[in-house]
């Protein structure tokens, strides 16, 4: 028997019964069940409740990771459609855009070829007129030439040229 | 034998009582009191702390419910990794429970301060550290390996004793006998030559010196429970393995 003690432990160890390191008794098979009692009071109180929880938390975690799998995808969609109508209006816009201006050079330029051929139009007329004026102002002078010459030559000569 | 230490040293807490047992009388058996009173406090600690983790489990755990969710996801993955994911879970409130008990005892043996508690004879200490608790913790895994082996492949269990080879047999035969001596020897060995290291060295030097080794008693009681669940683990994942010809 292995005893490291003070000489004043030696009553108690007299007084104590059979013993020894490897005392091997009813302890035993007592601790055995003992120990199958926890294990059973363990498993109710502990790892069913316990277990539970994780598994459950576990299955709403893999849930909520699906779900929100599903909305990203929803969501990317989403962003996918709207990025095609956004594209497709401005492409749209872009069209009218050019449209319009292609009116208002079409309604420009006719415009301006209008004003031109009226300007054109104008200055024909002014020119004819200014002609015509000319005509009757040459007329006129050619008329009051004659008469001037005829009385030049009336008074140089003294009488009339028949 | 009996006085190793001639000089008189008067500090009580220094006195290390081995192999003396308080003696308690059930019918005609004897039983060694001290261990059961220590294993009763583990036992209600482990049950106490249970109780409060799981009094109101959240989905979001905290407190005491955390800390039991590490120790039962350490258990687990024990578990997992030993008998693989289809077999685990059955096993896992033997084997948490042999985790838990052990380590708690262990723990409990070298952080309590047993020796502030008089008895009659004998001294409070870790369970673990009387040969009959781990002989019974021994004697269960041996138990329940059989019991895995037997109500996976039933009497097949035993012909698997004679793969790969036949001369195999006597051998798979001597490793029944030595696998609860060795579990039982080992943990018992252990926890309490740590008991005794840290014993004897408080009883030269009270102060400071014990306190590394104290620390790393701490970490041999760790591993200690770990090996212990580990190999139970083992056993049992052994015992319901289906060998090649069977596939």
């Amino acid at each position: 028997m292995l005893h490291i003690a003070l000489p004043t432990i030696l009553a108690v160890e007299e007084a104590a019964e059979s013993g020894g390191l490897f005392d091997i008794d009813a302890t035993m098979p007592l601790m055995a069940v003992q120990f199958v009692i926890l294990a059973l009071i363990l498993n109710a109180v502990l790892y069913k409740p316990l277990g539970q929880a994780i598994d459950e938390r576990a299955d709403y975690i893999r849930n909520q990771q699906v779900g929100s799998q599903e909305q990203v995808a929803k969501i990317e969609r989403m962003t996918q459609e709207y990025e095609d109508a956004l594209s497709s209006a401005r492409r749209e816009a872009q069209d009218i855009v050019a449209e319009a201006q292609a009116e208002a050079q079409a309604v420009a330029s006719k415009a301006l070829t209008e004003a031109q051929q009226q300007a054109q139009a104008e200055r024909e007329t002014a020119r004819g007129e200014i002609d015509k004026q000319k005509e009757v102002a040459i007329a006129t002078l050619d008329a009051q030439v004659d008469t001037l010459s005829r009385q030049i030559v009336k008074k140089l000569l003294g009488y009339e040229l028949s | 034998m009996t006085n190793f230490f001639p000089l008189p040293i008067t500090n009580v807490l220094a006195e290390l009582e081995v192999g003396e047992h308080l003696y308690w009388h059930v019918g005609n058996f004897k039983i060694h009191g001290q261990v059961f009173l220590a294993s009763w406090v583990v036992m209600g600690a482990l049950i106490v702390a249970s109780i409060l983790a799981t009094r109101n489990v959240q989905r979001v755990p905290s407190g005491m419910q955390n800390f039991m969710e590490y120790a039962l996801e350490f258990i687990r993955d024990l578990a997992k990794t030993q008998l693989g994911e289809k077999e685990y879970r059955n096993w896992v409130p033997f084997i948490g429970t042999l985790f838990l008990f052990i380590f708690v005892s262990n723990w409990g043996g070298a952080l309590i301060p047993w020796k502030l508690v008089e008895l009659p004879s004998g001294e409070l200490a870790a369970p673990t550290n009387d040969i009959n608790t781990t002989i019974a913790l021994a004697l269960l895994t041996s138990l329940a390996y059989f019991y895995a082996g037997l109500s996976r492949k039933g009497l097949g269990y035993f012909a698997d004793y004679a793969q790969p080879t036949p001369i195999m047999v006597p051998f798979k035969i001597i490793e029944d006998f030595t696998k609860p001596l060795s579990l039982s020897f080992r943990l018992f060995g252990n926890i309490l030559a740590d008991e005794l290291v840290v014993a004897v060295l408080v009883f030269l030097v009270p102060l400071f010196i014990p306190v590394p080794l104290m620390l790393l008693g701490l970490f041999t009681s760790a591993i200690q429970a770990l090996i212990f669940a580990t190999l139970a683990a083992t056993y049992i994942g052994e015992a319901m393995e289906e060998h090649g010809e069977h596939e």
